[in-house]
């Protein structure tokens, strides 16, 4: 990992040559990153009209990708970026935040909203005090910072963002024309689309907490002009109250500012990291802020009392759903927990930390199980595993941050990808309630089939995700504060996720011919290609998981401990608690695969039957039943049992929620 | 490589083990209930003859899932044989779980549906207590790796008996043993047909029984890592559990799914809560 400073004056010649070109290199893969989406959006904007539209989106995120993967290629770096086009950066941020405040405020005005209006004033005294008060502008605060935590959220945010916003180009076209609008609104969608992956790599790369602030709030902006997209009396509520959620985070961001500037004299993530590393430095001075920032992560994580604005923002067309679920927003959340996360290691604070995430896991997933709404589920199920990533970071040992940015990681694909096929799926049968996908193999062999994989890897060995998982509840299990509580609350949601994703997976499948060949479907290129790539993503990047463990998840945990979360050799993880041989399960498990494949096709029309009805089964009009009271045909149906009396959401989320709010408190509380 | 030998070996006899206990479980419920009962070899003639029957199927994916399950149960049996990580055996006998529910859902027929749906609550029940179970053993050993319960000197039984007490329902499920037979049962007592099995015949079948088998001996084996000083003390311990399965099962009435989630989670989680905190304080 090579390391490079934006500010230094190199004495040797050759030294001073290399500097240079890397600085250079690093303005330009910095700007491609967080500026150039920027750019591409007010492009979007702009220029009308779908074919120009149609080639700036692709190029744009392709431009962005590559960016990123430059980024990557250069490994970790701090950077200083003085002054843009001559305007110095920090009092342009400055002006920034007070002008973005200002707006959102101008849209609570307008919507007569007095909470979200207090909430914007409260931020804007906070950042008034922040910046004319308290804060000495004669130190330098180094802006950019990235490790390998940051630069895997910069891949996750630049390619798998991309692939959605391709996704979308199809997606919203056919969205239009159903919705029959007198003039498209897709330039203001990809606009906030754009936006938004930009804002997302500035706040993971941002070493300055006022400029990661001001991305989070441009963030928070985005996704209320995306979830009000289509406009509807429900996506405008949702929206509103995805607005005051995000807006109360942001306090406690600014509060976490004021704090941190009053008591640790900086707004530098690194400074105070290292600073924390001191003994003694753990106390209310240093924690408060901590559990402040950490309250802002779950708003924007949208963990339990907050869940329901990222429930809410499903009525948004299927592409915002995905993004703002795998790659951008939600993960800015735990991104922030965990980067904050040394600093309140093995204090009491992290201990609340690991419980309220482990709670929201469970909670989440049991409220998951009583949804029989395809999109529902996906959104708990986000909510819980980012749940579970809050776990981890408040477990706060190398092995359960390894095992965050693993779930970070393959969460991204297999979640991008489960809403981009819940899409696809609605625009062909009209629905995405659960019970309509009976049978979907009929109708849409390759997406149901790509489903299909998208939950097997969100769920079941040796995919990215349960090796993940494992990481976690074994880590959970060497936690060294609350283990007990924590290690059932896993076990527990564990177990209700498998049910919900086996018996999704297996209604879709559903068939009554043995050998089924159903005509292969018609999709837009657009939407084909990133179901395609990120289904092949899931799958290939948990093949190749001992590597992206060593390349990304390893580097980033070794900013946590020192201690090695695990050692890879062969395939194979292995520390003191535990071994997961990823490279002979996937063997084993592959060839047992191909070979039950070969076995399921080898079996013909010749040895079909139907299903048992007790005898007197029957086929009328090629409908399946049994024959029925006088004589007469009943055609079967079946249902999931969606047990709302347990699960229901109107039964559990009153609970749920005063238990969160409860537990926020003993957070907050406990640190003073 | 020697340990994979014999990992190997260990996972061929699996099937043959298997089979036995089940026929000697028959019989033994047989004379409990005042019958004769089979010979006990009966399990392997059922099996063999449904070989070599006809496949008769629904549809392919049916096929695909018997496969797969048996075939990772049999994986979850080698990383026992092999001394792996417990964690990881019983994620890797998940698959074969989750995809017998598959294979049931994916045929419109109210019996298999009904079981399918069973069986799930059923997997919500027994499996927290297994993880939780894990977690104790990881607790007393310092790691999920079984080579390390063989490294213990005293048996696991003394610090974890309220554990053991958890595994028990987890195999008293996994088994199909009354009360808690109730996505599918070895008994003609069901509204249900065989529920997840109803839609399975003939050499599929056969599959499903054959990873039934494997499951029954995995199980066993954790149990027997709670006494694995002595092979008496093991065999012992095996024995008289596998007697109380069998007596419970014959006393028992089978229950509903809801009175089956709220006493195992509800008294199992209990009694694994109170003896992970003897672990946590000792």
């Amino acid at each position: 990992m090579q390391s490079v400073s934006g500010d230094v004056h190199p004495e040797v010649s050759r030294l001073s040559f290399v500097l240079c070109y890397e600085v250079r290199m690093l303005d330009t893969l910095v700007f491609g990153s967080v500026v150039f989406p920027l750019l591409a959006a007010l492009a979007v904007y702009f220029v009308r009209g779908d074919a120009a539209r149609n080639i700036i989106v692709p190029v744009s995120v392709a431009i962005t990708a590559a960016a990123a993967l430059g980024l990557a290629g250069l490994g970790s770096f701090s950077y200083s970026p003085q002054a843009i086009l001559g305007i110095s950066l920090n009092g342009l941020i400055t002006v920034l935040d007070f002008a973005l405040l200002g707006f959102i405020f101008l849209i609570a005005l307008r919507m007569g909203n007095l909470l979200i209006m207090g909430l914007t004033v409260l931020q804007v005294l906070g950042m008034v005090y922040l910046d004319f008060f308290l804060m000495d502008h004669g130190t330098q605060v180094t802006g950019f910072y990235a490790d390998s935590l940051s630069l895997t959220m910069v891949l996750i945010i630049s390619i798998v963002g991309g692939l959605i916003c391709f996704y979308g180009l199809g997606y919203m076209k056919e969205h239009e024309e159903h919705l029959h609008l007198a003039k498209s609104r897709q330039p203001r969608f990809f606009f906030f689309m754009l936006l938004f992956l930009g804002a997302m790599n500035g706040l993971v790369l941002a070493n300055n907490l006022s400029w990661m602030y001001f991305f989070w709030e441009v963030t928070t902006l985005c996704s209320f002009m995306l979830i009000g997209h289509d406009g509807t009396d429900e996506a405008k509520t949702n929206a509103t109250r995805a607005l005051w959620m995000n807006m109360a985070g942001g306090v406690a961001f600014v509060a976490a500012l004021m704090f941190l500037q009053k008591s640790m004299g900086t707004l530098s993530v690194q400074d105070i990291l290292a600073k924390s590393a001191a003994p003694g430095m753990k106390t209310a001075a240093l924690l408060l802020p901590m559990a402040f920032l950490c309250f802002a992560g779950f708003t924007k994580a949208a963990q339990v009392p907050f869940q329901s604005w990222l429930c809410g923002a499903m009525v948004a067309p299927t592409p915002v759903s995905a993004l703002l679920h795998s790659s951008t927003m939600v993960k800015a959340g735990v991104y922030l927990v965990i980067r904050m996360a040394p600093a309140y290691q093995g204090t009491m604070l992290s201990a609340a930390v690991a419980i309220f995430g482990a709670f929201t896991f469970i909670a989440t997933s049991a409220l998951a199980v009583g949804q029989s709404n395809g999109k529902k589920v996906l959104a708990y199920s986000t909510i819980a595993n980012l749940g579970l990533i809050i776990a981890c970071a408040g477990i706060n040992t190398s092995a359960a941050i390894a095992a965050a940015v693993m779930l970070i990681i393959f969460h991204a694909i297999s979640k991008g990808l489960l809403f981009l096929c819940v899409g696809a799926i609605e625009q062909k049968i009209g629905s995405r309630d659960i019970e309509a996908m009976r049978g979907l193999f009929k109708v849409m062999p390759r997406t149901a089939v790509i489903t299909v994989i998208g939950i097997v890897t969100m769920m079941l060995p040796p995919f990215g995700m349960l090796l993940a998982k494992w990481m976690a509840l074994e880590s959970a299990a060497t936690a060294t504060a609350a283990m007990p509580p924590l290690v059932i609350m896993l076990a527990l949601g564990s177990a209700l996720t498998v049910l919900f994703w086996a018996r999704w997976a297996g209604v879709m499948l559903g068939s009554t011919v043995p050998g089924e060949n159903p005509p292969s479907e018609h999709q837009p290129f657009t939407v084909r290609l990133p179901l395609l790539l990120l289904a092949g993503g899931a799958v290939g990047l948990s093949l190749l998981s001992p590597f992206v463990y060593s390349m990304l998840v390893a580097p980033a945990t070794a900013l946590y401990a020192k201690a090695t979360a695990y050692t890879v050799s062969m395939g194979v993880f292995e520390n003191n608690a535990g071994v997961f041989a990823v490279y002979p399960l996937f063997l084993l498990l592959g060839v047992g695969f191909v070979y039950a494949l070969r076995a399921a096709k080898k079996v013909g029309p010749e040895a079909a039957s139907l299903p048992y009805m007790g005898g007197s089964q029957k086929v009328v009009d090629g409908k399946i039943g049994f024959n029925g009271p006088m004589n007469g045909f009943v055609e079967t149906a079946a249902g999931n049992y969606y047990m709302e009396s347990l699960f229901g959401e109107s039964k559990l989320s009153k609970s749920i929620n005063v238990i969160a709010i409860v537990l926020l408190a003993v957070m907050l509380g406990g640190v003073l | 490589m020697l340990t994979f030998i014999a990992a190997l070996i260990g996972l061929a006899l699996t099937p043959v083990v298997g089979g036995l206990l089940a026929g000697v479980d028959r019989r033994v419920t047989a004379r409990l209930q005042s019958r004769f009962g089979p010979p006990i070899l009966q399990p392997f003639y059922d099996v063999l003859k449904l070989l070599g029957k006809a496949p008769m199927v629904v549809n392919s994916w049916q096929v695909m899932s018997a496969y797969i399950y048996v075939m990772s149960s049999a994986l979850a049996v080698l990383l026992f044989f092999m001394q792996g990580d417990l964690l990881l055996l019983f994620f890797v006998m998940t698959i074969g779980a989750v995809f017998q529910v598959v294979g049931a859902l994916s045929v419109p027929s109210p019996y298999a549906q009904v079981g399918a749906q069973r069986e799930l609550l059923q997997m919500l029940a027994y499996e927290p207590l297994i993880i939780v179970v894990f977690v104790g053993i990881s607790m007393a050993t310092g790691s999920f790796k079984i080579a390390d319960v063989y490294a213990m000197e005293k048996p696991l039984l003394l610090s974890m008996p309220f554990l053991f007490i958890a595994l028990g329902y987890a195999l008293t499920i996994k088994l199909r043993k009354s009360p808690f037979d109730i996505s599918a049962c070895h008994h003609a007592h069901q509204e249900l047909v065989r529920g997840v099995l109803t839609e399975y015949s003939g050499p599929h079948l056969a599959l499903l029984e054959i990873g039934h088998w494997f499951d029954v001996v995995l199980i066993l084996g954790l149990c027997s890592l709670f006494w694995h000083t002595s092979i008496v003390g093991m065999v012992a311990l095996l024995v008289v559990t596998y007697a109380a399965e069998i007596l419970i099962d014959n006393i028992c009435a089978r229950m509903t799914w809801p009175w089956m989630l709220k006493n195992v989670l509800g008294v199992g989680l209990v009694l694994s809560v109170f003896n992970l905190l003897w672990l946590y304080v000792s």
